[in-house]
């Protein structure tokens, strides 16, 4: 029972590290970044590759990783995203844009990674860090899921805080109520919306890596499937919300856990789209979001 | 003609059912609606024709109209419950009921066919009966495109607060264009369970939303013909290029995000846009005559008020 309370527990600060990145992006620029899996698959990817010629240990596989995710989610900002948001003629046309700009560039690095891999599973056993398994009282932790759980609630925690009191988090709140008011206030916004995407792919390659190492080996399409999960978590928290974030990966690993407990299997991947239905038609604005008022 | 028919039937087969689904999720698009719904219509007409005619005997007719209302049913019903959310958030929600379908037909024992899905489906729908009912769902989506009915829906798009303030009940076309959208994407995967013989899971999962969405938009939004040239370009190019048969996703993917950077429109829209730009280089002279005119007689107006006041 506590094993199963702290597997679920690692899961959820994974899920953390994935989805603290998009929901920032979402909640502040408002790009629903539909790349956001496969900037995360890429990146752990892009380490696989270094790794198979260098056995590196795992600070120099977490840099790599982390880098080339914000190298990647850099680049979409600067060469997709922004170039969409400036054409839009209104943000409800500009919004539609972005998600299928997204889409598209989400089936790029991944058949770049099928057809090198050929679809096979690919992890970090060439370098040279080995998972160490520590038994306290019965419970089994690796060094792995020790380092996931610091990375994944002092990460989110710390994003809540700083959003919430230095001045930079408050420009990056106002872009999220209001675009065209925060620019007159003296926010520049492409170079805000930019350090926001870097921060997201950094996060999203230390997912990457970390989920790498605790499953010991991912696959092309792993980030599709966590971008649903997401979806869900972002929603369920409320948009904007970082500590909803952190809820909202609470709820879903330990119903997922609860599922696979309960039932065999292959319901687990239903948990996510069915929690994401439910949130969608009981309280949209998610469970700590508040509610959009929008005046035109 | 009839052997090139003969030889490239599936082809063929596959452009008019892709053509179908692609119209299913233009219609709620036309309206301003992002909804990744008809992959799930899709699913129901797919799976509930191959139940029908394989574990009921029914004649394959029957089971296709019944599995395509039953996806009107359905994609009504999602509309009235999600009638709430708009934007992205009813994007979501259509992406999860979708993929919600996709999982209780992988745990759907055996009347899905769990992972597997169901196969030896064969019923006497010929490409001839297919090309038939995409003809007719072209006439009737081309009577939304004329006149009166294709204004508002544009107005319903592109600015549904001024829409409702001119009178358009905004709700009512949204909420329509969901059973609508249920019922074409219904067909569409009645008639490719048709097609293919089978159905599994992996074929109604999200890759299908995105080859769904990719040729909207390299065919364009606002028209079926953007569907049909979407659709033309996404079964022919693979076979007749290669090099894009191997590197699939690339490509389309890359012309996917070109299309959504440099021409919203599609197709379809850069060549209205272009026929918009000559009429109008044809037109200017005449508007230049006319406001020559207008100033004339509008400086004779200002000088005989000018007359009257002094």
């Amino acid at each position: 029972m506590v094993q199963d309370l702290l597997n679920a527990t690692t899961l959820a600060s994974i899920y953390v590290l994935f989805a603290l990145g998009m929901s920032l992006v979402w909640g502040t620029i408002g790009i629903l970044n539909f790349a956001h899996g496969s900037i995360f698959m890429f990146s752990a990817f892009v380490a696989y590759l270094v790794v198979q010629q260098i056995p590196l240990g795992m600070p120099a596989v977490i840099v790599i990783a982390m880098a080339s995710g914000a190298l990647i989610a850099v680049a979409m900002q600067y060469l997709v995203f922004q170039p969409i948001m400036k054409k839009a003629k209104n943000p409800h046309a500009g919004e539609l844009q972005l998600v299928i700009g997204g889409i598209g560039l989400s089936a790029i690095p991944i058949s770049f990674a099928q057809r090198s891999t050929l679809s096979n599973p690919f992890g970090f056993s060439a370098g040279a860090f080995e998972t160490q398994a520590y038994t306290i009282g019965g419970v089994i932790i690796t060094n792995v899921m020790i380092i996931i759980l610091i990375a994944g609630l002092g990460l989110g925690v710390g994003t809540a805080l700083w959003i919430r009191n230095s001045k930079k988090g408050l420009a990056l709140r106002a872009l999220g109520v209001d675009p065209e008011v925060s620019a007159m206030m003296g926010i520049d916004r492409p170079k805000l919306a930019l350090a926001t995407m870097l921060y997201s792919g950094a996060l999203a390659g230390l997912a990457g890596a970390l989920l790498t190492y605790y499953f010991n080996s991912i696959t092309s399409e792993s980030g599709d499937t966590l971008l649903l999960k997401a979806f869900a978590i972002i929603i369920l928290g409320g948009v904007g919300s970082i500590f909803g974030v952190i809820l909202g990966s609470f709820i879903l690993a330990f119903a997922e856990f609860a599922v696979l407990l309960y039932t065999n299997g292959s319901w687990v991947t239903a948990v996510s789209f069915g929690l994401l239905f439910l949130i969608l038609l009981i309280r949209p604005q998610g469970i700590l979001g508040k509610k959009e008022v929008r005046r035109t | 003609m009839m052997g090139w028919i003969d030889q490239n039937e599936f082809l063929i087969g596959s452009t008019l059912t892709v053509f179908l689904l692609a119209i299913s999720i233009q219609i709620p698009l036309r309206l301003g609606v992002i909804s990744f719904a008809s992959i799930g219509y899709y699913a129901i007409g797919g799976y509930g024709t191959a139940i029908l005619m394989t574990q009921y005997d029914v004649s394959t007719w029957t089971s296709v109209v019944v599995a395509s209302v039953a996806a009107a049913a359905v994609a009504m019903l999602l509309g009235l419950i999600i009638s709430r959310l708009n934007g992205l958030y009813l994007a979501m929600a259509t992406v999860s009921f979708s993929l919600l379908l996709s999982a209780v037909a992988v745990n759907g024992g055996s009347v899905t066919g769990g992972a597997v899905g169901l196969f030896g489906i064969i019923g006497d729908i010929t490409i001839w009966h297919t090309a038939g009912i995409a003809v007719v769902i072209i006439i009737l989506v081309s009577f939304t495109e004329r006149g009166k009915l294709s204004r508002r829906i544009d107005a319903t798009r592109e600015d549904s607060q001024l829409a409702s303030a001119m009178g358009i009940n905004v709700t009512a076309y949204r909420r329509l264009s969901f059973p609508v959208s249920g019922l074409i994407g219904g067909l569409a995967g009645g008639l490719a369970v048709n097609l293919k013989t089978a159905i599994n899971p992996e074929s109604v999962n999200f890759t299908l939303v995105v080859l769904a969405l990719t040729i909207i938009i390299i065919g364009g939004q606002a028209s079926w013909i953007g569907a049909l040239a979407g659709s033309l370009f996404f079964v022919w190019l693979p076979e007749i290029l290669v090099f894009v048969g191997e590197w699939e996703e690339v490509v389309y993917g890359t012309l996917v995000v070109f299309a959504a950077v440099l021409v919203p429109g599609g197709v379809v829209g850069v060549f209205n846009d272009w026929r918009h730009r000559r009429s109008v280089a044809r037109e200017r002279p005449k508007v230049a005559l006319l406001e020559a005119a207008a100033g004339e007689s509008d400086a004779e107006l200002t000088q005989s008020r000018s007359g009257k006041d002094g």
